[in-house]
């Protein structure tokens, strides 16, 4: 070792390297994580969603690319059949732009009726007042949920005073219940409320499952196969026919992102691994190295008295610690980055993406037990060093 | 002290070598004695068997009443630990390490701490008149301070013998007489039972007792006489 500061070094480096790589590799895989763990946790995964669709195969004496529509009666179907797997069936019911006024000013909105279960599927926050309720729902109540924006532009200066107030919409004077903040712009009515003003069929777009923690994606696909059993029989078509309704899994989505996830994790630590294990093997080389050039010195001191497993130990010792050494300073590299990367960029991505005390405890056992392999051989070499020999002329 | 009794030795090889063949040996507690004899006789081979550095083919081995046969590696290097002291031609030091920490490094090996074994490194190499060279390394000692260094090794775990390959080989004739005179200092005053392979006559006279072989045998003190 002393010998060879020189190579011991730029081995070394190769060591902190590979640590470096494995340390950054999984920090920003650990960011990605916790940011989909976040969206997981999140009950807008815990859906599918039910379109109507047009067959493709003939069956019951119907020929194919005949159009399936879905009937408010579906809802209650579905309610029915599947109480024990889905928690709520809900639909939404989009309306035609029009104007909402008060007196002063007015807005031009599209609006959406729905049912509670809206609020946590759509991932909305209620800013002031609250969402549209089971109650609004039986009594067909002319109530709204406003998003902030129109809030602030009918209620100005900043719409706190909306809740409380009415407006007219298509004629009719509703009540503002809440105000919401979100990814989308649109009013919310109760769902039976726009199944009033929508044209006198019963058709609907989209049926929602809402579902209760599911997280086995053989289950969610079960519960999508058992649902399009009952639209299939309730509207005649081929079970085997995935077009007659198009289902949207977003459990089973989400769980195979989870899964890609968990592979991207041990891809990660498979790569860092490697990077770190030929900085090992360089390791391991310059031991063996010292190994040789010691041998007549491991020869002195086993004559005066070490016992083969002090010489084994030594030998590991100074592996571990020169591996243990130059992988701190790969760890205090890596932990610079992933904290530059975290605060200077701010993108989400990397927010998750530091370096946390589980992980550098995983990092250290890494460390000694590469240390131990990379000293195990020549440590194994120097134990074969016969005194006799080893103190033969030098 | 030592007893040998119809040691055989024989390197293997594609010609094996029979180098022992068959020595009969008697070192009594506190003798000094010296191996003389041509080179290629078989001296060193013999000192490495009395040291437990190498193994023999036949025969028996006591030390100190104890039998030396088929040890394990671990029990071999206790035994050479306790009790044995070693004394090389090119003196064996650890050139990375000073004379204090060369000196206590036996004591390392018994699991004494580190300040006590310094401790009574520093005494022992008092006794040999280094006490002013104790930080030095081994390449900044003269040949003979490298030896008593050696020698101070060799007598830190108070071994019952001390066994020396050719002590004054790499030295000029002054210092081997003074490394000499510490053997015999030794042996007179702590009773050390010292064995000295040597080719020098001058050393060989200021022992008890001079051991002769030749070709792997002991060669008896009256045929020596009757040979005179
Ligand atoms: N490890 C070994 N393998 C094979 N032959 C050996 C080995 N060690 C020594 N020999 C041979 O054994 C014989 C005796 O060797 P040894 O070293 O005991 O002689 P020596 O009496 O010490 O000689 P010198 O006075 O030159 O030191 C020599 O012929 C030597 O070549
Ligand atoms: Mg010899």
């Amino acid at each position: 070792m002393r010998h060879n500061k020189l190579r011991t070094a730029l081995t070394g480096l190769s060591v902190a390297w590979g640590i470096f790589m494995l340390i950054t590799l999984v920090s920003v895989a650990n960011g990605i994580t916790r940011s989909f763990a976040e969206d997981m946790q999140n009950s807008s995964n815990q859906k599918i969603s039910v379109w109507g669709g047009v067959t493709t195969k003939p069956y019951h004496g119907y020929r194919e690319g005949r159009d399936i529509r879905l009937k408010d009666s579906d809802i209650s179907i579905i309610n029915r059949e599947h109480k024990n797997t889905i928690k709520e069936v809900s639909s939404e019911l989009s309306g035609k732009q029009s104007g909402v006024s008060t007196n002063k000013t007015y807005v031009t909105a599209g609006y959406t009726g729905v049912f509670p279960s809206a609020l946590g599927l759509n991932q909305l926050e209620i800013v002031n007042g609250r969402f549209i309720s089971d109650k609004d729902l039986d009594n067909n109540a002319k109530v709204m949920v406003l998003p902030e924006e129109y809030a602030e532009q009918l209620f100005p200066p900043d719409g706190r005073n909306a809740v409380g107030q009415r407006v007219n919409c298509a004629g009719l004077s509703f009540l503002v219940v809440g105000v919401y903040k979100g990814r989308f712009r649109t009013i919310y009515i109760p769902y039976t409320t726009a199944r009033i003003f929508a044209s006198g069929d019963n058709d609907i777009d989209e049926i929602i499952l809402h579902l209760n923690d599911v997280s086995e994606i053989t289950e969610a696909d079960g519960i999508e196969k058992s649902v399009r059993n009952t639209l299939a029989a309730t509207h005649d078509f081929d079970p085997e026919d995935n077009s007659g309704v198009w289902i949207w899994n977003a459990i089973s989505q989400a769980l195979t992102v989870q899964s890609a996830i968990g592979i991207l994790n041990i891809g990660v630590w498979v790569l860092g691994l490697l990077t770190l294990l030929s900085g090992i093997i360089g390791i391991s080389n310059i031991m063996f190295v010292s190994v040789k050039e010691r041998t007549h010195e491991i020869g002195i001191r086993r004559a005066i008295g070490a016992k083969p497993m002090k010489i084994l130990t030594q030998i590991l010792v100074e592996a571990i610690v020169i591996t243990t050494l130059f992988g701190y300073i790969g760890i205090v590299m890596g932990t610079a980055l992933t904290e530059l990367l975290a605060s200077g960029i701010g993108d989400s991505m990397f927010e998750g993406a530091r370096v946390d005390l589980a992980m550098a405890a995983q990092v250290t056992v890494v460390l000694i037990v590469a240390g131990a392999m990379a000293g195990l051989f020549p440590a194994l070499k120097a134990l074969k060093v016969k005194p006799v020999e080893a103190l033969r002329d030098e | 002290m030592i007893k040998l009794t119809d040691i055989n030795k024989t390197y293997p090889g594609a010609v094996p070598l029979h180098v022992l063949k068959g020595i009969n040996l008697h070192v009594k507690k506190g003798e000094l004695v010296s191996i003389m004899g041509a080179s290629g006789s078989g001296k060193s081979t013999l000192l490495n068997i009395l040291g437990i550095l190498d193994n023999y083919d036949s025969g028996e081995y006591l030390l100190d009443g104890t039998l030396i046969k088929d040890l394990s590696e671990n029990r071999a290097a206790e035994y050479r630990n306790r009790m044995i002291g070693f004394v090389f031609q090119s003196f064996n030091l650890i050139n990375y390490k000073n004379a204090v920490e060369n000196v206590a490094l036996p004591l390392f090996y018994q699991g004494v701490s580190r300040r006590k074994r310094n401790l009574l490194a520093m005494e022992q190499l008092e006794k040999m008149g280094l006490a002013d060279r104790s930080h030095h390394l081994p390449g900044e000692l003269s040949g003979g301070q490298k030896q008593r260094v050696a020698i101070a090794r060799a007598m830190i775990t108070n071994p019952s013998i001390i066994l020396a390959d050719e002590p004054t080989g790499a030295l000029d004739s002054t210092t081997s007489r003074d490394v000499m005179e510490l053997f015999r200092q030794l042996n007179r005053q702590e009773g050390k039972t010292i064995v000295i392979v040597t080719h020098d006559p001058g050393v060989g006279k200021q022992c008890d007792r001079i051991i002769r072989i030749s070709d792997g045998l002991i060669i008896p003190d009256n045929s020596i006489i009757t040979s005179n």
